[in-house]
């Protein structure tokens, strides 16, 4: 085990490093992080010149990808462009911890952006992913042991509705429901953006209350998926021999269910779970849109939008590499819960 | 076992992630005094918020030339000279408006004598001398040194006197210098002089010295921005204790907010909500802000025949239902003549609209020898080139309904309108990266522009802006038209106010008659206001915020 956790390792160096190549070519290559620099209006041709050099983006897109992953530190640069490099470069590269500094805001460290927003994220994320994973769970299971029953039906077509729906369009119909209606009808209501009221503060309870929409209309979407899984891992689980065995054992339903039936059934919804989890870092960009919420999604997308290399290459290491850990612990997580399987 | 360890694992997580959220949220904003932690007691502060659906990249106007920021930078930095609700200027941080120097080329400001930063540092000449080396330092990459790069040199002869030397007639100097690009040299100077540069200066996001009627407390980047009233200033205290403006980037969301009074103010909401605002009793004000959405012609020889015939483009301008089509937007905004529509003293008076007479385009098309000779609805040329104009937009919503309705109503005077939506900066890409507008791929293409507003100045249609190999960042795609490039340098070095007028008068004029440029809508700002939470408000179209500090809640 240990050598396959070992080789897996370090095979992860070898992908990280072939997605950063990947990606630092698409992304220098999809746009121009200088087109938004005139505001409503378009660079004047001399500040292009100007912030090409300054900014690095008139170096060939190999030297800029080898000065983002070691740094430029050894290295010269023509500022006022007479020809003369006389500036010492500064960045010393993703292999030193230095992920850059913003394209958008010339001063402003990469990291300090993705670092800021992360608590968000995981704020919004964290609690969804678990609500939606009990939800699903309790709903797919309950579906499973009464199946063709009117409540299996109605959990079905509910089940559709919810999945066919886009995950804009429910948060905007919740927002105008729970938020602009209920105002109107002299109903409680709930907030529409933002992470808390500005006139109140940035309170526990604030937070939490305005958590509430975001949290509900990701959950709608996901829940709808992940509980035909559940139902449906749980149909073909509950029909296997060794349920019958355990049953006839005299054990109760609750233990059968529980303690055999459920971890055999969990297997695709850890595989799923495993997926989700590194991606839950990347924020939910439709969400966070929507709501206002100030996370890694909507991070992603403002930063994208105005090519910000090392911004948007910061985010998406740091997602590539927590997809990497996932797939490995994901894979360990099937020994535990399925022992035929073994890595050898 | 292993599970109940997950289960309070995760239960842990939860909490943990809530409270160093809640309870840590200033440990991610920027470090200043008064921030979150103080506006948690439900005090009887006076508060509003204002949406605002674009986050500025940085608080520094030297570092962004967005608009967003520009208009925020009302808030808490001072410009010499604000304009008010007709936007006319009027001095602010001067004694009085500058004067100019017979020959043009000097421009004096006299500084009032309180003027203080925030932390009670005077404010004087020095720190604009400060803030031109800065902007003009190659070791600092502001976004633009535009227009201080037109000045030979500034002085501060004394503490109150800033002299601006041009090195040759720069008429736009009025609407284009100081606006919020004003920097507190007792913060900067040492940064600069430690790091060679003030790129990662701290200030530049968290502005904590400013000069405007409220202080920078703090930013948390993608949630809000918060100013507290500036206790220093010195101009007329404001009234209100707190402004926060919240990112909110969605507009269905800004108007969600709106009308749900999560907002007190929002900004530019989209034109088919104006009716639910009107509704919920809130008001809507628009305001000249320079912008006008047109059509831009391509005249150059690689254009269609059809588009460089004058005949077809005032075919084109009489066969587009303009007025009809403002119903996209509510029918709220006019249909606008000329580029310069927003600053009407420079519009010809002798500009006749043109009306919306498909008869007449046909007509005119008939006689210019476009006629239909296939029978299939296109009229051609003798030569037998079809009457297809290829025109383009961005993808907005608004731009991609329009085109549908002009590919209709141009059909019906057998005009082949063949259109195309992209993105920004795929479209105005430059010439050597193959943009279709700049290598005229495009015959017409839609946008919505502005001179140096208020200033009418522009080089759009200036001869030596061609997009070419040598300048691929050129932004005169039209035509190089040398009657036309003689007015608009003229008028550049017309120092005589009535003079100019008068120059303009002939550019529209000849402009519109000769269909360069055909007006879709005017394209104001538009403030959607809760006036049962604020009130004594007035919005400027260049510093929409000039009179905040006389804001109050009712």
């Amino acid at each position: 085990m240990t050598a396959y956790i070992i080789r897996r390792l370090l095979q992860a160096i070898i992908i990280l490093f072939i997605i950063s190549i990947a990606v630092f070519l698409l992304l220098r290559s999809s746009g121009d992080p200088l087109a938004t620099m005139g505001g409503r209006r378009t660079t004047r041709p001399e500040d292009r010149a100007r912030l090409t050099r300054s900014l690095g983006l008139d170096k060939p897109i190999y030297l800029q990808y080898i000065y983002w992953l070691a740094g430029n530190d050894w290295a010269k640069f023509d500022a006022d462009g007479d020809g003369t490099p006389e500036m010492q470069g500064t960045r010393k590269g993703v292999l030193r911890g230095d992920f850059g500094t913003s394209l958008v805001t010339r001063g402003k460290p990469a990291m300090e952006y993705i670092v800021e927003r992360i608590p968000n994220t995981l704020l919004l994320m964290v609690p969804a992913e678990i609500f939606i994973l009990i939800v699903s769970l309790a709903v797919g299971i309950y579906s499973a042991l009464r199946q063709y029953t009117w409540i299996d039906q109605l959990v079905t077509t509910a089940s559709f509705i919810g999945y066919s729906m886009p995950i804009f369009f429910v948060a905007l119909a919740s927002m105008y429901l729970f938020a602009v209606n209920f105002r109107e009808w002299g109903l409680p209501y709930l907030p529409t953006v933002g992470m808390f009221d500005p006139k109140v503060g940035k309170t526990f309870s604030q937070v939490a209350w305005h958590m509430v929409l975001p949290i509900f209309s990701m959950s709608v979407v996901s829940i709808s998926g992940y509980s035909r899984y559940a139902r449906s891992q749980m149909l073909e689980v509950i029909s296997q021999d060794y349920i019958r065995t355990a049953y006839a054992k005299g054990l109760s339903e609750r233990m059968v269910l529980l303690g055999h039936a459920l971890k055999n059934a969990a297997i695709p919804l850890v595989t799923l779970v495993g997926i989700d989890i590194p991606f839950l870092l990347g924020g939910a960009v439709v969400t966070e849109t929507i709501f206002g919420w100030p996370g890694m999604g909507r991070l992603f997308v403002d930063h994208l939008m105005r090519f910000d290399t090392p911004v948007v290459m910061g985010i998406l290491m740091i997602i590539s590499f927590a997809v990497v850990v996932c797939q490995l612990i994901t894979d360990l997580l099937y020994v535990w819960l399925d022992p035929r399987i073994r890595y050898n | 076992m292993f599970k109940k360890q997950v289960a309070t694992l995760l239960a842990v997580l939860v909490v943990a992630s809530l409270l160093l959220t809640a309870c840590g949220g200033a440990e991610t904003e920027t470090a200043v005094p008064g921030t979150l932690e103080a506006t948690a007691e439900p005090a009887e502060e006076k508060i509003i918020t204002i949406t605002w659906t674009q986050e500025p990249n940085t608080l520094s106007r030297a570092y962004s030339s967005m608009w967003y920021e520009t208009v925020l930078s009302n808030v808490y930095m001072c410009w010499p000279w604000n304009y008010d609700e007709n936007n006319e200027p009027y001095p602010f941080m001067l004694t009085e408006m500058p004067t100019v120097s017979e020959d043009g080329l000097t421009v004096t400001m006299h500084l009032r004598d309180d003027l203080v930063w925030s932390d009670g540092t005077p404010l004087t000449a020095e720190d604009f001398v400060f803030t031109y080396d800065m902007i003009m330092s190659p070791d600092n990459s502001v976004s633009t040194q535009y227009p201080y790069d037109m000045l030979a040199g500034i002085a501060a002869p004394d503490p109150q006197t800033v002299e601006m030397t041009f090195n040759e007639v720069f008429v736009p100097w009025l609407n284009t210098f100081w606006q919020g690009t004003l920097m507190p040299k007792h913060v900067l100077q040492p940064v600069f002089d430690a790091e060679g540069t003030i790129d990662a200066a701290e200030w530049n996001s968290a502005p904590t010295v400013g000069c405007g009627p409220f202080n920078f407390a703090a930013w948390e980047s993608g949630s809000y921005i918060r100013f507290e009233r500036n206790e220093n200033f010195w101009g007329e205290p404001a009234i209100l204790d707190v402004v926060v403006f919240q990112i909110v980037p969605d507009d269905a969301a800004q108007t969600a907010a709106c009308l749900a009074g999560d907002a007190d103010i929002c900004y530019w909401p989209p034109y088919p909500d104006i009716p639910l605002f009107l509704d919920a009793g809130l008001e809507v004000l628009t305001e000249a802000g320079g912008y006008n959405e047109g059509w831009f012609f391509n005249m150059r020889e690689m254009a269609s025949p059809g588009v460089r015939d004058l005949n077809v483009r005032k075919a084109i301008a009489m066969a587009l239902d303009r007025e009809g089509n403002t119903a996209l937007r509510e029918n709220v905004v006019a249909v606008n003549e000329t580029f310069w529509d927003a600053i009407p003293a420079y519009v010809s008076p002798d500009i006749e609209p043109w009306p919306y007479d498909p008869q007449a385009a046909r007509q005119l098309l008939e006689t210019s020898g476009w006629i239909d000779r296939d029978g299939d609805g296109i009229r051609e040329n003798a030569n037998g080139d079809k009457l297809t104009i290829k025109q383009a937009n961005n993808t907005k919503e608004e731009r991609v309904a329009y085109q549908a309705l002009a590919q209709q109503q141009l059909l019906a005077v057998g005009i082949d309108l063949q259109t195309s939506a992209m993105e920004s900066d795929i479209l105005f890409d430059s010439f050597t990266a193959d943009g279709p507008v700049a290598t005229g791929d495009i015959d017409v293409f839609e946008a919505s522009d502005v001179p140096y507003f208020p200033d009418p100045d522009t080089s759009y249609w200036m001869c030596d802006q061609v997009p070419t190999v040598d300048n691929p960042w050129g932004w005169n795609y039209y035509i190089c038209d040398e009657y036309l490039d003689g007015l608009f340098a003229e008028q550049a070095q017309t120092i005589d106010q009535a003079a100019r007028i008068e120059i303009f008068h002939e550019i529209t004029k000849y402009m519109h008659d000769n269909v360069y440029y055909l007006g879709i809508w005017e394209d104001p700002d538009t403030w959607v206001v809760n006036p049962a939470r604020v009130s004594g408000y007035k919005f400027s179209g260049v510093t929409p915020f000039f009179n905040i500090n006389e804001w109050d809640i009712p």
